[in-house]
């Protein structure tokens, strides 16, 4: 048998999480990822699912008598266009898990079609944005944080899970350039209602009542003020518990609190960061001390960004009056859905079926849909018309934008398998069709 | 046998990350998402053995899925279910106004399942666009 010849790519980006990992190796022989070195285990699985497999779609598809069935680009392109362009306020969501080239396409695309542009942002940091939007955030990237940070606080966030390389790249393993020893220079806090696997191996662990964040974090703000608050215990917390964390957050010399899902999608939302953040700005009086969302898609803060300099909101946007409006508690894609305000929707690189409330979900399937995709999911399989995506950051080449907003460039490391194109260019087609359609 | 005023929290593991780059159709999936995680005490009040399939019920929606002790305990009163659409069948879509909805902390009641069985992903979001 011959000998396959490997050819061997160095420093590629890991597109999964916003971690955005940019040392991964990854050995490519016939077209096909062979190995992949220093990624984490959800990593290197993507690599290798962008190989050829029965989960993968290789040419477009039209669901015809009710079962999806192989169609040309031309005549998918043309359907889609169709549904689109016929569409009073169709819904435009994803973006997060693609390059910030196709999500300016898709905000094009949006407005054309007067419709509601959302990204990923809207199930998870979207209160993250809103509280950064009314207090402001003391922030800075994670290269600092890796250099100087000696106290750091997970909070509502489980990073061996989530982020499985954030400990060992940024914020805790990782020698830093004032933390020459690591681990042994850093102090870490975990404050979440699960002893989680992160907690398991930090210095202090404070187990918080589930949903009772926004008391915490202001109980610590009031003792960091010198209140004597006359309670026991607040949240599940001891007061001495309390103190005792005041204390070493007032005497590190740079602090930083990375905040998770237990914050944003617990009941207080957004006013969960407004206190956190209000927290940090008041540490800022004793010592220097930042705070920062872990963002969980690897481009959810590109598709931030890139919605931002377009529209001037960074997600759950609406077109319908031919001007971009902003109101999350309106137009985000989980409330439109569920009050069934939207007639047809196009989802790239994403799968709400699998990620949205039920009741959300039952309206989806009620109208047209079209996804871009490269993988199956419950929502293509149920999809009116599947356009195959070539996977960004593996087969195709683009920016993206870590969790500190540092843009970095992905890589193409293979080609995309049968007829896949970029969402890029499948965007460009469906502009193109649709203004076509319109006579425009 | 049942157990009630329990708090279900959603999120990440990364079995179900792994899972759904695999394939979100898979066994692998349902295995790593179809999952509740219990505290061992709280376990211990069902009287059952460990991957039982149980029913989960909160305000919003109920969902069979296996049982499992959690690793990440002791936290009693408290349930785990991986994000997915197993999870998503009993989060509370309010979002407050805010847009995002409330995936973590809904009062959930869990039954042992005599019969019933535990659905693949497709199979239960059949039963929602069926609905």
């Amino acid at each position: 048998m011959a000998v396959k010849k490997i050819k061997t790519i160095y420093d590629v980006l890991c597109p999964f999480c916003g971690t955005l990992c940019d040392d991964l190796e990854v050995d490519i022989a016939d077209n096909k990822v062979v190995e992949v070195r220093n990624a984490c285990q959800i990593g290197t699985k993507k690599f290798y699912s962008s190989n050829p497999n029965e989960h993968r779609y290789e040419t477009p598809m039209i669901k015809k008598n009710g079962k999806l069935e192989r169609a040309s680009w031309e005549e998918a392109i043309d359907k889609a266009a169709d549904i689109l362009a016929n569409a009073k306020r169709p819904l435009l969501y994803g973006f997060s898990s693609t390059e910030c080239e196709a999500q300016s396409k898709g905000v094009e695309l949006a407005e054309i079609l007067g419709g509601v542009l959302d990204n990923t942002a809207s199930v998870c940091h979207g209160p993250s944005l809103l509280a950064k939007q009314d207090v402001g955030q003391p922030g800075a990237t994670l290269g600092e944080f890796k250099n100087r940070a000696d106290l750091v606080i997970f909070w509502g966030s489980n990073p061996v899970h989530a982020h499985p390389r954030h400990l060992s790249r940024y914020s805790e393993f990782v020698r830093g350039y004032f933390r020459k020893d690591g681990r042994n220079d850093r102090y870490i806090v975990v404050v979440d209602p699960r002893n989680t696997h992160t907690a398991q191996i930090a210095d202090l662990y404070i187990q918080v009542n589930p949903s009772e964040d926004y008391e915490l974090l202001n109980a610590i703000r009031a003792v960091l003020r010198g209140v004597e608050l006359d309670e026991k215990e607040v949240s599940g917390v001891s007061m001495e518990k309390i103190k005792e964390l005041v204390n070493t957050m007032k005497t590190c010399s740079y602090g930083v609190i990375f905040f998770g899902m237990g914050l944003t999608q617990s009941l207080s939302h957004h006013r969960n960061i407004d206190a956190a953040i209000c927290l940090t700005r008041e540490l800022n009086d004793h010592t220097k001390f930042s705070i920062i969302p872990m963002r969980g898609h690897y481009n959810v803060a590109g598709a931030n960004q890139v919605f931002t300099w377009n529209t001037g909101y960074a997600y759950s946007i609406d077109f319908s009056r031919g001007y971009a409006r902003y109101n999350p508690g309106e137009f985000s894609s989980v409330e439109v859905l569920l009050k069934d305000q939207v007639d047809a929707s196009l989802i790239v690189a994403s799968d709400p079926a699998s990620n949205f409330p039920a009741a959300s979900v039952k309206n989806l399937f009620k109208h047209p849909l079209i996804v871009i995709d490269p993988h199956e999911s419950p929502t293509t399989v149920y999809a009116d018309i599947v356009l195959p995506a070539a996977i960004a950051g593996i087969e195709a080449e683009g920016t993206a934008y870590r969790m500190d907003n540092v843009p970095l460039r992905l890589r193409k490391v293979k080609d995309a398998p049968g007829e896949c194109l970029t969402d890029k260019i499948i965007l460009e087609k469906l502009i193109e069709k649709v203004k076509e359609k319109r006579g425009e | 046998m049942s157990l009630d005023n329990l708090i279900l929290l959603t999120g990440r593991t990364i079995d179900q990350g792994v899972a759904l780059e695999g394939g979100k159709t898979t066994k692998e999936n349902v295995r790593a998402a179809a999952i509740c995680m219990f505290d061992t005490d709280d376990f211990k009040k069902l009287d059952t053995l460990v991957g039982t399939p149980v029913k989960i019920i909160t305000d919003h929606g109920e969902v069979i899925v296996y049982s499992i002790l959690s690793e990440e305990g002791p936290h009693p009163g408290i349930i785990f279910i991986p994000m997915g659409p197993w999870a998503n069948q009993l989060v509370n879509p309010d979002s407050q106004s805010c847009g995002t909805p409330t995936y973590k902390g809904m009062k959930a009641k869990v039954e042992v399942v005599k019969s019933g069985k535990v659905l693949d992903a497709l199979d239960l979001i059949k039963t929602l666009k069926e609905a």
